[in-house]
C-alpha cells in the first residue's frame, strides 16, 4: 500500500491531482445549493422542460435541487471552458520549456477567430456563398483559421530567430500587431452566421449537456502533446534547447529550427482553441480572448513547466488549465466579485512560480538536511 | 594533544548513493593536506561539508577540540573555513572589488563608497600579492586570476582553512607554477589547504599528507614522504593500473580525413595548416590563450567568421556551418563541459544519446532501447558513477559529469573526432580508460585531434603533436622528439638553446 502511494507521489503529477481534489471539494462544500429545472430529450432530440401540476391544478416546471458545483451540468462546462484554455497551454508548454514565452496566444486566437469567421460566413445563411457546399465552407473556414493562427506564430518565431531579441519583446509588440489587424478587418464588428452544421457538430453534445468535441479536441491535443515532448526526437530537442541553448548547439541541434518550431506549435494550438470557439459560440470579435494569455501562461505554469525553461510536461499543464479552470468558476459559484477574478487568477500564478521555487528549495535542502 | 582539525565519522547520504561512508581522519595545522580518490569518491562532498554548503547526515567536526557544524558557507566563513570551488562563483558582470564586498558593501548615506571599496578590494588582494585593477570586470578575467580573486576573497576575510576543489583543472602551467607559489606562502602564513585534484605530481610536489577516499570510505591517511604514486593508484582504485602502450601507433596511416587550410579568425588564430589521417591521433598542445579552442570550435562550424579551407574526405566543408560539419562525420567534445557539454536539468541517457539522436530515431520517435543500450554501454566502459542512467547529470560529480560529455560524442560514432581536454576532472583509472578507447577509435581507422594542457596526456597518446603559440603554429613535434621541455619551449616561445 505504502508502496503504492510512494509511486502514486514520485509520478510528477501527482501534486496537481491532490490540488484539483481539494479544490472540487472546497467548492462542493461551500457552493450549496440551486433549484434547477428538469429538461428531457424528446424523440427529435430537442431538449424541453419538464412540467408537473401543482395542488392547485397548475402547470409549473419540475425542478431538483442540486449542489451548484458539483452538478452535471456544471461539470460539463468546466470541461468545455478548460478545453479552451488546456488546448492553447499545452502550446505554451512547449515554448516555455524552450526556454521562451508567448505572449501572443489570445491575440492570435481573436485574429484566427475573426478570419474563420469571415469565411465561415460567407457560407452561412446570410452569406454569398450560401449555395455551396457547406462542407467545403467549413473546410475553408477551419483551414483559414488554422493556417492564420499558424502563420502568426512563424511570424513572432521568426522574428524572435532573426533578431535575437527577447521572446516577451516580440510577442508583446505581436499581441498588440495581431488584435490590431483582427479589429481592422472586421472594423470592430462581430461575426457570426455561420453553417448551421459546423455549429452542430462542434456543439454535439452527449450525456448532460456535455460538449463532446471540445473535450475530444483537448484530449487529442494532450495525447500529441505528451507524445511530441516525451517520445519524439523534436521534443527532446526542445528541451534541449531549454535547459541549455549553447549546449544544444554544440550538440548540433539547430536551436534556430527549435525555436521556430515551438512558436508555430503555440500559434497552432491558438488556432484549435479559436476553430472550437467559432462552433461553440458562433460568433467571433476582435475582442475575443481578450487577457487569455494570462490564464494560458498561468496554467502552463501552475502545470509545473519551469520559467527558466528545460522542465514541464503536457499532462501538467493540462492539469493547471483545470485547476486555473475551476478557480474562475469557482469564483462564479461562490458568487465572488467577477472583477476580483483577474487578481485571484494573478495571485495564484504568483504562488505557482513561489511554489516552484520552494519545491526546488526543498529538493535541494533534503539532499543537503540532516537525516535525523 | 588533540589535532587541529578531525572528520569523525562523517556520513552523507544522497538519493541513490552514499556519498561519504564514516568518513574519519586528522589534518594538522600549517599543512597542505591532499584529498584524492576516483570521480565520485565523496572529496567534494567533504569539503563542502566542511566549507557549510552541505550537513552532514552523521559525525562530527572538530577544530582545536571544539565541534563545528557549519551550517551555510557564510558560518564556516565566521568559523575561518573557506572553499574555493572548481566551478567559479563569481558574479561575471560586476567589477573585482564589488565581488570581493559583495556581501559587505561599504555605503555612505546608502550609496556605495566606491573609494572604501575599491581600497578594502585592494588589500584584500595585497594579502595574495595579486597586483589586479579592482575595477575590472570579473568575466574579462581568465581563470586562473578569477581563482585568484576567490582565494582573496578567502584570505582577505581571514580564513585560515582553505578548501580548494580541483583548482590547477583549468590552469595554464605558468598559472599553476603561480599558483603552488601562493599555497607555499599560505602555508608558511600557518594556513591550513585541503587539496583536492587528480594531478598525482601534484599532490607529491605541494602537499604534507594525502587522504585517499574510494566509494566514499576513507582508505588511508599517510604523510606524503611514507608513500609513492603507484601505492595511492591502487590505493585509489582498489587494484593495479597497468600502462597501457597505445596500439595504434603500431598500425598504418590511412588517407587524410581532415585537412586543415589557411585558417584564420581573427582575434583568435591566423593561417592554421595541419591534416589529420584516418588512424592517427594528433595532439595540439598551447598555452591558455593560444587559440586551440577557438580552433577545434571553427573546424566544427561554430565560428562564423572563419576563413580558409577545411577538407573532410577530400570534399570542401562549408564554413561556419555545424550540420555540415555533421553530415562530414566530424564531432567536438567542448572544452567546458557545464556550459558547452551537457544539459544539466536532463538525465545521463539523455545527455549521452543527444548527439546521436538523429541515429537514434525512427519516423521521428526516439528509439528507447537503443538509445539506453547505447547510454549504459558506454556508462559502463568509462566507469561513470552514477545511481541510474535516469539521474539527472546536475547529481553527478565533476569527473563522472566529464565521462557523459565525453560519451555524448562517442556515442554518435564520429569519423573525425575533435576532443577538447578529453580528461579534465577525470581520475587516473578512468583516465587510462579513456585513452584505451581513443586508441581503439584510432585503430578502427578514425581521425582524433586531440586538443590537452596536460602534456603527458599527449605525449602518451599523440603520433605527432602540434603546438599553438598566440594564434599561429608554433612548431610540429615527432613521437620520436616528444619531450615535455621541447614542448614547452615552443609553447612559450622561449628560442631553443641548442
Ligand atoms: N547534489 C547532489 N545530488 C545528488 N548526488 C550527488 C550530489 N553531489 C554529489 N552527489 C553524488 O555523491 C557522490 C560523491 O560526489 P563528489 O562530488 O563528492 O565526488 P568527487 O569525489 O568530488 O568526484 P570528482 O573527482 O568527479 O569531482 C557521487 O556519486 C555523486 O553522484
Ligand atoms: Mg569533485
Amino acid at each position: 500500500m505504502f508502496a503504492r502511494l510512494r509511486v502514486f507521489f514520485r509520478f510528477q503529477e501527482s501534486g496537481l491531482l491532490l490540488v484539483i481534489l481539494a479544490l472540487g471539494v472546497l467548492l462542493t462544500v461551500f457552493a450549496g445549493k440551486v433549484r434547477t429545472p428538469v429538461f428531457e430529450r424528446a424523440a427529435d432530440g430537442m431538449r424541453t422542460r419538464v412540467f408537473t401540476t401543482d395542488a392547485n391544478g397548475e402547470r409549473i416546471p419540475l425542478t431538483v435541487e442540486k449542489n451548484k458545483f458539483l452538478n452535471a451540468q456544471n461539470l460539463a462546462q468546466l470541461a468545455k471552458d478548460t478545453s479552451f484554455i488546456a488546448v492553447m497551454a499545452v502550446g505554451m508548454a512547449v515554448v516555455i520549456i524552450a526556454g521562451g514565452i508567448d505572449l501572443t496566444v489570445g491575440a492570435i486566437y481573436a485574429l484566427a477567430s475573426v478570419v474563420g469567421a469571415l469565411v465561415l460566413h460567407r457560407y452561412g445563411a446570410e452569406g454569398l456563398a450560401t449555395t455551396s457546399s457547406p462542407v467545403q465552407g467549413i473546410l475553408l473556414g477551419a483551414g483559414a483559421c488554422l493556417g492564420v493562427a499558424c502563420l502568426c506564430g512563424l511570424f513572432t518565431g521568426g522574428l524572435i530567430v532573426t533578431l535575437g531579441v527577447h521572446p516577451f519583446i516580440i510577442t508583446l509588440g505581436g499581441m498588440a500587431i495581431f488584435r490590431g489587424i483582427a479589429f481592422v478587418i472586421t472594423k470592430g464588428q462581430s461575426v457570426g452566421a455561420f453553417p448551421v452544421a459546423f455549429r452542430d457538430f462542434v456543439r454535439f453534445e452527449v450525456g448532460d449537456g456535455l460538449s463532446f468535441v471540445p473535450l475530444m479536441s483537448m484530449v487529442v491535443v494532450l495525447i500529441v502533446g505528451w507524445i511530441f515532448l516525451s517520445r519524439l526526437a523534436a521534443g527532446r530537442r526542445v528541451y534541449a534547447v531549454g535547459g541549455n541553448e549553447l549546449a544544444a548547439r554544440f550538440s548540433g541541434i539547430r536551436v534556430e529550427r527549435v525555436k521556430l518550431g515551438v512558436y508555430l506549435i503555440s500559434g497552432l494550438c491558438a488556432g484549435i482553441a479559436a476553430l472550437l470557439s467559432l462552433g461553440y459560440y458562433g460568433a467571433a470579435t476582435s475582442g475575443d480572448g481578450q487577457g487569455y494569455e494570462l490564464n494560458v501562461i498561468a496554467a502552463a505554469v501552475v502545470g509545473g513547466a519551469s520559467l527558466t525553461g528545460g522542465r514541464g510536461s503536457a499532462l501538467g499543464v493540462v492539469l493547471g488549465a483545470l485547476i486555473i479552470q475551476m478557480i474562475s468558476s469557482g469564483i462564479v459559484i461562490l458568487g465572488i466579485d467577477q472583477n476580483y477574478s483577474q487578481i485571484i487568477i494573478g495571485s495564484v500564478v504568483i504562488a505557482a512560480v513561489v511554489l516552484d521555487h520552494l519545491n526546488t528549495w526543498l529538493a535541494r535542502r533534503r539532499l543537503t538536511a540532516t537525516a535525523h | 594533544m588533540s589535532a587541529y582539525l578531525e572528520f569523525r565519522k562523517i556520513t552523507k547520504r544522497f538519493p541513490g548513493v552514499l556519498a561519504l561512508d564514516d568518513v574519519s581522519f586528522t589534518v594538522e595545522r600549517g599543512t597542505c593536506h591532499a584529498l584524492i580518490g576516483e570521480n565520485g569518491a565523496g572529496k567534494s562532498t567533504l569539503g563542502k561539508i566542511l566549507a557549510g554548503v552541505y550537513t552532514a547526515d552523521s559525525g562530527q567536526i572538530q577544530l582545536e577540540g571544539r565541534v563545528i557544524a557549519p551550517v551555510s558557507p557564510l558560518a564556516a566563513r565566521e568559523l575561518g573555513v573557506a572553499m574555493v570551488h572548481q566551478e567559479l562563483a563569481f558574479c561575471p558582470n560586476l567589477s573585482v572589488a564589488e565581488n570581493l564586498c559583495l556581501g559587505d558593501l561599504p555605503r555612505r548615506a546608502g550609496f556605495v563608497d566606491r573609494a572604501a571599496l575599491r581600497a578594502r578590494a585592494r588589500t584584500m588582494l595585497a594579502t595574495v600579492g595579486a597586483d589586479l585593477d579592482p575595477d575590472t570586470l570579473i568575466g574579462t578575467l581568465s581563470t586562473g586570476r578569477e581563482q585568484l580573486v576567490q582565494i582573496a576573497a578567502a584570505v582577505g576575510t581571514g580564513a585560515q582553512i582553505i578548501v580548494m576543489d580541483e583548482p590547477t583543472s583549468s590552469l595554464s602551467a605558468g598559472e599553476t607554477a603561480e599558483l603552488f607559489r601562493l599555497i607555499r606562502t599560505l602555508k608558511a602564513r600557518g594556513l591550513t589547504l585541503i587539496y583536492v585534484s587528480h594531478r598525482m605530481e601534484e599532490l607529491f610536489a605541494l602537499c604534507d599528507h594525502i587522504t585517499v577516499l574510494r566509494d566514499g570510505r576513507h582508505i588511508a591517511t599517510e604523510p606524503i614522504p611514507a608513500t609513492q604514486p603507484t601505492r595511492v593508484v591502487s590505493q585509489m582504485i582498489g587494484r593495479e593500473l597497468r600502462a597501457h602502450a597505445p596500439a595504434h601507433l603500431a598500425r598504418e596511416l590511412g588517407p587524410v580525413r581532415l585537412e586543415v587550410k589557411n585558417l584564420s579568425s581573427a582575434g583568435a588564430f591566423n593561417e592554421i595548416n595541419l591534416n589529420v589521417r584516418a588512424g592517427e591521433i594528433v595532439g595540439v598542445a598551447g598555452i591558455v590563450g593560444a587559440g586551440r579552442s577557438e580552433l577545434v570550435q571553427a573546424i566544427f562550424g561554430l565560428d562564423p567568421a572563419v576563413s580558409g579551407h577545411i577538407l573532410v574526405d577530400d570534399q570542401t566543408l562549408p564554413l561556419g556551418s555545424i550540420e555540415h560539419a555533421l553530415t562530414a562525420g566530424l564531432g567536438l567534445v567542448p572544452e567546458d563541459r557545464k556550459r558547452q557539454g551537457l544539459i544539466l536539468g536532463l538525465n545521463c541517457r539523455e545527455n549521452t544519446a543527444l548527439a546521436a539522436l538523429p541515429l537514434l530515431t525512427r519516423l521521428g520517435f526516439v528509439r528507447r532501447k537503443a538509445e539506453s543500450a547505447l547510454a549504459s554501454k558506454y556508462a559502463q566502459r568509462l566507469r561513470v558513477k552514477t545511481p541510474s542512467l535516469e539521474t539527472l547529470t546536475a547529481g553527478l560529480s565533476g569527473g563522472n559529469q566529464q565521462k557523459i560529455a565525453l560519451a555524448k560524442w562517442l556515442a554518435r560514432d564520429c569519423d573525425v573526432l575533435l576532443i577538447d581536454e578529453p580528461t579534465r576532472g577525470v581520475d587516473v583509472g578512468a583516465k587510462a580508460e579513456i585513452y584505451q578507447l581513443l586508441d581503439e577509435l584510432a585503430c578502427e581507422g578514425k581521425a582524433l585531434l586531440v586538443v590537452s594542457s596536460e602534456l603527458p596526456e599527449l605525449i602518451g597518446l599523440c603520433r605527432r603533436i602540434i603546438v599553438l603559440r598566440a594564434g599561429h603554429i608554433a612548431g610540429e613535434v615527432a613521437r620520436a622528439a616528444f619531450s615535455e621541455a621541447t614542448l614547452m619551449q615552443l609553447m612559450a616561445g622561449v628560442p631553443d638553446a641548442a
